[in-house]
């Protein structure tokens, strides 16, 4: 599906599409309507508000399973593997009841921009296809097997998080993931940190009422259609001549710089430099527009130090690794051995998990 | 003894089985399968090289692993067994500084659980380390390479960005399948010679402050 056919979706069809055991938060979506960017003090009180919601529903057993300290081993407690190889802490979707779902709904929504929202759910979605072998588009396609050797795949294996107390002023995180999803949201006041999250897809592509729906469909076109601008000296500048195969920098890897490779932004044009910008969006707009616009803004204002590399086929539809990296980011995009599972990482080696808000 | 020796065998081949049961068991999609990964990130500083590497071995080829590395097959990994690993992937990898073998240690060895490792999910994570020898400020090359399970591997070898300022790295040349990386870098001028400098114009500047009192006083008593 290409980026204008994706956005031809309804909001009723997004709500009808993603089904299941998260129909409460995709009801959420359906009843959100696009809002203006609020200011970053304004979001963050909204967010603070629609996380005492979420508490307020829970009983003492759910807020103790909810909360942890804000310095402590939660913070680094995620990954892109399933339940059972990797055990989260935290709330279950899958225990919830329905107005319970509807708070965290409420709460993610608040926290992430519209499109940031529709990614995350349409991850999770992916990640029920594979557990039901549902994939629709393709017969027998999916292969999840769920709960086979104590692995366990599907929407309620997805953990909600609070690391430190919800506060409109102090620093404190919001933790949502499972399987190929990891959001890490920190929050202070009017600033905020997304980094260092993992959105990923498996599969990257699957089928809901004759609609293809690829949760990082538009990360992987935007990539190619940059890579096919650039003329043969961009391009022999950016494609680096061996295989990545895998992230350089993804779980584990807190606090690692490597030294930049690729393209230098200073070296696109205008239209190309615009171009790397909206890739990058695609990552930085997964977080609501109050906090998304003075980052895009601190991106665009490093873009003379961003680099731009590319590993594998240009020609759309291959398997590609590609990679964005700048003074207060990294971003990350490999396809593990196929098209239809990729795992990206988004970073800001300067700020991850907050430390700078949390320093002060 | 004999007891304990089949007590350990039984124990081996349930072990053994126990990991089977998982690799059949856990959906393929999810996992790599039959790759060797091999990151490797290499820190140049102006006197000391640091290298780690996390290596993973992939879910279809984690049993062949496990089995090199509990040599006696009582389905645990020992000290012994784990130094011995880590010393035969420690013997694939090469370094050299501009065209010089270059010598390192092992500094560090972390182990995963048995049954990540069986699942394709551990990641045995190495620190090497290597003492420079005495460098000139200039341009220098350092090449890293990696022999450790050739057949099935997946290689990553990043130069991580310098903690000195004193260190640029300037290109990193790769094979396609990055067994092979070449930093090339450059070192500047150690800035510890700031100090003597700092002495040295001190002294002149000592040095000829006397010599103009001297002129003073001198002029002074001619006049007087």
């Amino acid at each position: 599906m290409t980026y204008a056919a994706d956005m031809r979706i309804s909001t009723f069809g997004y709500a009808a599409l993603l089904t299941g055991a998260l129909c409460l938060p995709i009801a959420g979506l359906a009843q959100r309507p696009a809002p203006p960017a609020a200011a970053p003090s304004d979001a963050t009180a909204r967010i603070v508000a629609a996380a005492q919601a979420l508490l307020t529903s829970l009983d003492d057993a759910g807020r103790q399973k909810l909360q942890f300290p804000f310095e402590g081993p939660q913070k680094t407690r995620w990954s892109n593997l399933p339940s059972g190889i990797f055990q989260r802490q935290g709330l279950r979707m899958g225990d919830l009841s329905p107005a319970q779902r509807a708070a965290v709904a409420t709460l993610l929504t608040t926290a992430l921009s519209r499109d940031g929202y529709r990614k995350v759910m349409e991850i999770v979605r992916g990640d029920e296809v594979l557990r039901t072998g549902s994939r629709g588009n393709r017969p027998g396609g999916g292969g999840g097997r769920g709960g086979g050797g104590g692995t366990n795949f599907g929407e309620d294996e997805y953990y909600l998080a609070f690391v430190g107390t919800p506060s409109t002023s102090a620093p404190w995180m919001l933790q949502f993931g499972g399987h190929h999803l990891a959001i890490n949201l920190t929050l202070a006041g009017s600033q905020a940190s997304m980094t260092p999250s993992l959105p990923a897809a498996q599969p990257a592509s699957y089928t809901v009422e004759g609609r293809e729906i690829r949760p990082l469909g538009k990360e992987n076109d935007k990539a190619f259609a940059l890579i096919n601008a650039l003329d043969a000296a961009q391009r022999a500048q950016a494609i680096l001549p061996y295989r990545v195969s895998d992230l350089v920098l993804g779980p584990g890897q807190d606090g690692r710089v490597i030294a930049p490779e690729g393209i230098r932004a200073t070296a696109l044009s205008a239209a190309q430099q615009a171009a790397l910008l909206d890739i990058i969006r695609e990552w930085a707009g997964i977080v609501t527009d109050a906090f998304a616009e003075p980052r895009m803004a601190e991106l665009r204002a490093n873009l003379p130090q961003t680099y731009f590399a590319w590993s594998g086929p240009t020609t759309a539809g291959s398997v590609a690794y590609f990679r964005i990296q700048g003074p207060t980011l990294v971003i990350e995009y490999a396809p593990q051995g196929s098209v239809d599972h990729i795992h990206t990482i988004y970073r800001d080696p300067t700020n991850d998990y907050g430390s700078k808000f949390s320093a002060k | 003894m004999t007891t304990d020796r089949n007590s350990r065998r039984s124990k081996s081949r349930g072990a053994i089985a126990a990991a089977l049961i998982v690799i059949a068991a856990v959906p393929a999609l999810a996992h790599r399968r039959d790759e060797y990964l091999q990151a490797a990130r290499i820190s140049v500083d102006p006197h000391r090289i640091a290298l780690e590497l996390d290596v993973t071995p992939g879910i279809a080829i984690a049993p062949t692993v496990v089995a090199e590395i509990d040599r006696d097959r009582d389905g645990r990994i020992t000290d012994p067994e784990a130094r011995a690993y880590a010393g035969r992937i420690q013997a694939g990898l090469r370094l050299e500084i501009d065209g010089r073998p270059l010598p390192f240690e092992l500094v560090d060895v972390r182990w995963p659980a048995p049954m990540d490792l069986t699942r394709g999910e551990g990641t045995i994570q190495i620190a090497l380390a290597a003492t420079l020898p005495s460098l000139d400020p200039g341009r220098h090359r350092l090449r890293y390479e990696n022999h450790h399970h050739p057949a099935d591997a997946a290689y990553l070898a990043n130069a991580m960005s310098p903690s000195s300022p004193r260190v640029v790295v300037r290109t990193q040349h790769r094979d396609a399948v990055q067994r092979t990386l070449t930093i090339e870098y450059t070192l500047d001028r150690e800035t510890a010679g700031v100090p003597w400098l700092l002495v040295v114009g001190l002294a002149a500047e000592i040095v000829m402050i006397a010599g103009l009192g001297l002129v003073v006083r001198r002029l002074r008593r001619e006049r007087a």
